[in-house]
């Protein structure tokens, strides 16, 4: 029963558009209310099998997941030419991930409840998008995963191209062509694991059982790796990411940096990491040189620019080079902390971008420089916007903290020098986010405020509802840390393979 | 005599041509009844061919000049469902009339030139001996110069037409010129006794026919650097020409390549890969610079396919089994993404230019259109979940098998470049804002129909999994 619900997490958006295709487009109040209906089921259904898998505990994992202890476990042949089944299944580290997406499509609905244009596409998109990251996180078949790995694409080039503003076709394609030319590189990799690996499956859990010939590791793992790190915007891949967001509308800000970069992440974790491990120490410490842009470089970047989504995509770019330190640690507490901040970073940059949508919707610019005082018209969307910078600059109670002190702990017990001073850089660098931070907190929210806000309205129920389901997600990690992380520590537990 | 029953689809369809011009004489000049019993017919072959079962075995007639395997019978459906496609977008263009004025009298001789064209292809998939195949080729293209050249009084049209039969017949010359050499090394012309000598031995003479063998069959199938004619003849014919020449002709080239490649030449199989990668590689890359910058819409589809026949060659690397089930779902499924494109640039252009400029405000005047449209689009530049991307996974997965990883890596990056142009193709439909100075396009019931049952087979072919399990089946009976 539990893994039929498991398999509607992505069936239902699907349905949903389906329902509504013969919908007139005027009708958009309707189209609105079944999406967001359609949004807070699927919610709701992956918080009640979150909450499942915590009771279940990892001794009711289904056994032929072994080495993964995956729970909802289904596997049906599918395409016979290439031995391509149909198999998904969750363990925490997933079930987290999969509540992390639904909380943002949920919110990225609510959202976006006045955008301009066809809204009934639109939300067909969003849901299209839910669709393949909801397979992504839930697929244990390589063939599947890829499937639902390169639609969403896709859909972010049609909304931010339709529906975004500002330079919005070149932001789209840049964003849609580099997502593209990482997963390109995966799916030349992926036929190699294929035939080298002398099994001839794309099954993660069977490929998992063999050595992989360490020539070919030695090749793929790095392709597939910077595969992956491509849509988790490592440098040098990381210039999509500025562009993409500042071009796209509120809800696939919210979701492409709070979802959608996190999935190359868990791509690089689930798959590169978890099948490749030989290569994986032998690579990483190179990743790990590469990171320094990302987490020294990137919040000063971000100090410098005055456009608030700039300012946030570099931001994401500097937390998510935080993700990969966790990885390139290669110790228990380093993935923990790396799991917890693609979770964590999921919610935090939701609600950055959710917020500064809500204020951009308001005031009609980003800019920074020509904002000011907004907070004595706008006070709720400015402590949402506020409680999202602490939480970004890792302020203990928001999950952040836990987070990143994880990562700099692990990191640090790694015995390498390299590793060390780049933990110490990042450490440092904090110091940076929070400048950036306060900064812009402080020139948008207080000083004068021009004349033309006058007339500012604050946030709708709508809106607030968003902002503090999200807060509390952050609340929630950040003060009961503890159980989250037992989920998390059993499910990395298999992956230590090196 | 014995005629077995494999053999009564290739009958019926060498009949048809002359039933269909022969009805001409007792109907009006407007009546359909010509198209009518080409398509009963057509479709009657399709569904008898479907009854041939496949069984891995081989059967030969006619003093072993001619058999029918299992890829022989699914590359005969492959070219039915064009040809019964072609002659669906064939009756758009000839109702409304391409060139200004309907000329629904000339359907009966296109339909007859059509099915004489198809029937080429399947003597190509049957042939036991070089004689048979060299006439195979030549039946299935000496049609294509007739069809190209359809348009009369078009200028553009007998420019094309001109310049399609001037490089067809070097090529031709060119592929006579390799049986030739390949008849002098192995003493034979059957294929069983060529495939002998090229095992016991190889020698220079050899190499020259294989040259000179993929240089000829390179014009027909636009590979690199013998591509050139293709965008000028696409976009010179009228569009359901360019629709079959794309699909038909293509499948037809490929298959002389399969037939050779899995054939006669097997035992150097391993010796020609590294040419055929080549070509495979110069070729998606040449196709896919050269759509970059097109703003024509024909043109634009011309460079695409001529990028889809470099990655079809990639496919041609791996084994038996791999190959052919790759290169026959990727057809089947290139067939159909690509006339469904064709029927819709075919109610584009009967109402406006054939641009990119005349898609803007697709999205919004024809919405079915606009979605048809970019299932079309995005199944050609290989996305999933639609039919295109699990067609190319075949042909990659088929390089791949036998360890070129390096040709696979290179059309799979190549990809990216191929979704840029075809992003530029949807931008034009979905993003631009619409241009109030273009005609209003009109949509006729039928035509509706046909886009969204193909719409609907890109997107299911893809997911589901029957078309490509039957056919792999078909070949590890």
């Amino acid at each position: 029963m539990d893994t039929l619900l498991f398999n509607l997490i992505w069936i239902l958006p699907l349905i949903t558009v389906l329902a509504c295709a013969p919908i007139s487009a005027q009708k958009e109040t309707l189209l609105k209310t079944i999406h967001a209906t359609s949004g807070t089921i699927v919610l709701l259904l992956v918080g009640y099998l979150t909450y499942r898998l915590y009771t279940l505990g990892v001794d009711s994992a289904a056994k032929e997941s072994a080495p993964l202890l995956l729970h909802y476990y289904m596997d049906i042949p599918w395409l016979h030419m290439f031995n391509a089944h149909y198999i998904v299944g969750a363990d925490g580290l997933n079930m987290f991930l999969l509540f992390l997406t639904a909380v943002i499509v949920w919110g990225g609905i609510l959202v976006s409840w006045n955008i301009k244009g066809n809204q009934k596409v639109f939300f067909a998109l969003i849901q299209l998008l839910a669709t393949s990251v909801y397979g992504v996180f839930m697929s244990m078949d390589l063939v599947l995963f890829f499937v639902f790995y390169e639609m969403e694409a896709l859909c972010m080039y049609l909304m931010i191209a339709g529906y975004g503003s500002g330079r919005k076709d070149y932001g789209g394609k840049k964003l849609t062509l580099t997502l593209a030319f990482g997963s390109s590189m995966i799916l030349a990799t992926l036929f190699g694991l294929y035939f080298e690996s002398g099994i001839y499956s794309f099954s993660l859990v069977e490929l998992s059982k063999v050595t992989l010939p360490m020539d070919f590791q030695m090749w793929a793992f790095p392709l597939m790796f910077m595969g992956f790190a491509v849509s988790s915007s490592l440098f040098p891949f990381h210039f999509w990411s500025p562009d993409g967001h500042s071009a796209a509308p509120t809800a696939v800000s919210m979701l492409a940096a709070g979802v959608m970069m996190k999935m190359g992440a868990y791509g690089c974790l689930r798959v590169a990491m978890f099948l490749m491990p030989e290569a994986a120490k032998i690579w990483l410490p190179y990743v790990v040189a590469l990171l320094i842009f990302n987490v020294v470089l990137g919040p000063f970047i971000a100090l410098r620019h005055k456009d608030l989504k700039y300012i946030t995509a570099y931001s994401s770019i500097s937390h998510l080079g935080l993700i990969f330190l966790g990885l390139a640690a290669l110790t228990p507490v380093g993935l923990r902390g790396a799991s917890l901040q693609m979770i964590s970073h999921g919610f935090l940059t939701g609600l950055f971008f959710a917020t500064i949508g809500m204020i951009y919707e308001r005031t009609h610019t980003r800019d920074i420089t020509e904002m000011g005082g907004i907070m004595r018209k706008l006070p709720f969307l400015g402590v949402g916007f506020v409680i999202a910078g602490f939480a970004g600059l890792g302020l203990p109670g928001f999950s952040g903290f836990i987070a990143e002190s994880n990562i700099f702990i692990g990191a640090f017990q790694q015995d390498s020098t390299l590793t060390r001073i780049v933990t110490v850089l990042a450490i440092l660098s904090i110091t940076t986010t929070a400048v950036y931070i306060l900064q812009t907190a402080n020139r948008m929210l207080h000083g004068n405020m021009p004349a033309k806000y006058e007339t500012l309205t604050d946030a709708t129920f709508r809106e607030k509802l968003v902002v503090v389901v999200l807060v509390l997600c952050l609340l929630l990690i950040g003060v009961f840390p503890g159980w989250i992380a037992d989920m998390l520590d059993q499910s990395i537990a298999p992956m230590m393979r090196w | 005599m014995y005629i077995p029953n494999f053999i009564i689809p290739d009958l019926l369809l060498l009949l048809f041509p002359f039933i269909v011009i022969g009805s001409r004489l007792f109907c009006t000049d407007r009546s359909k009844v010509p198209w009518r019993i080409a398509n009963i017919g057509f479709i009657a072959i399709f569904v008898l061919l479907n009854f041939i079962p496949l069984s891995g075995g081989v059967g030969r007639f006619f003093i072993t000049n001619w058999h029918i395997d299992d890829f022989g019978v699914l590359m005969r459906e492959v070219l039915m469902v064009s040809a019964i496609l072609g002659i669906w977008l064939a009756k758009d263009y000839f109702e409304h009339g391409g060139d200004g004025k309907p000329a629904m009298h000339q359907i009966a001789e296109f339909i007859g030139t059509v099915a004489f064209a198809t029937f080429g292809g399947f003597t190509v998939v049957s042939a036991c001996d070089l004689l048979t195949f060299f006439l195979g080729l030549e039946i299935a293209t000496i049609p294509m110069y007739a069809l190209a050249a359809w348009n009369k009084r078009d200028q553009y049209g007998s420019e094309a037409a001109t310049k399609y039969i001037l490089m067809g017949s070097v090529a031709t010359a060119f592929e006579l010129f390799g049986f030739s050499y390949l008849y002098g090394f192995a003493g034979s012309i059957h294929f069983d006794s060529i495939q002998h000598a090229v095992a016991s031995g190889s020698s220079p003479l050899l190499w020259i026919a294989v040259l000179f063998l993929f240089a000829g069959i390179g014009f027909k199938l636009t590979l690199f650097p013998f591509y050139t004619w293709a965008p000028d003849v696409y976009e010179g014919a009228p569009t359901p020409v360019t629709a079959i020449l794309s699909v038909t002709s293509k499948a037809t080239a490929i298959a002389f390549l399969v037939v050779l490649v899995y054939g006669p030449l097997s035992p150097i199989k391993e010796q020609v890969a590294p040419f055929i990668a080549l070509l495979a590689g110069t070729t998606l890359f040449v196709g896919n610079l050269g759509a970059l910058k097109q703003s024509r819409l024909r043109r634009f589809m011309a460079y695409s396919s001529i990028a889809q026949a470099g990655y079809i060659m990639v496919a041609l690397l791996g084994d038996a089994v791999m190959g052919k089930t790759a290169i026959i779902y990727y057809l089947f499924v290139y067939a159909i993404s690509n006339y469904l494109a064709f029927f819709i640039f075919g109610i584009i252009g009967h109402h406006r230019e054939e641009t990119f400029d005349s898609l803007r405000g697709l999205s919004k005047q024809k919405p079915t259109l606009a979605i048809a449209l970019a299932v079309a689009m995005f199944s050609l530049a290989g996305i999933p979940p639609l039919a295109g991307f699990f067609g190319k996974f075949h042909l990659f997965f088929s390089g791949a098998s036998t360890g070129h990883y390096g040709i696979v890596a290179f059309a799979v990056l190549n990809n990216v470049l191929a979704l840029y142009y075809y992003l530029q193709l949807i931008k034009s439909a979905w993003i631009d804002d619409t241009d109030e100075h273009l005609n209003p396009l009109r949509m006729t019931k039928r035509q509706r129909n046909v886009i969204v049952l193909l719409t609907v087979a890109v997107i299911v072919l893809g997911v589901l999994p029957f078309l490509s399990d039957n056919i792999f089946a078909g070949f590890t009976f």
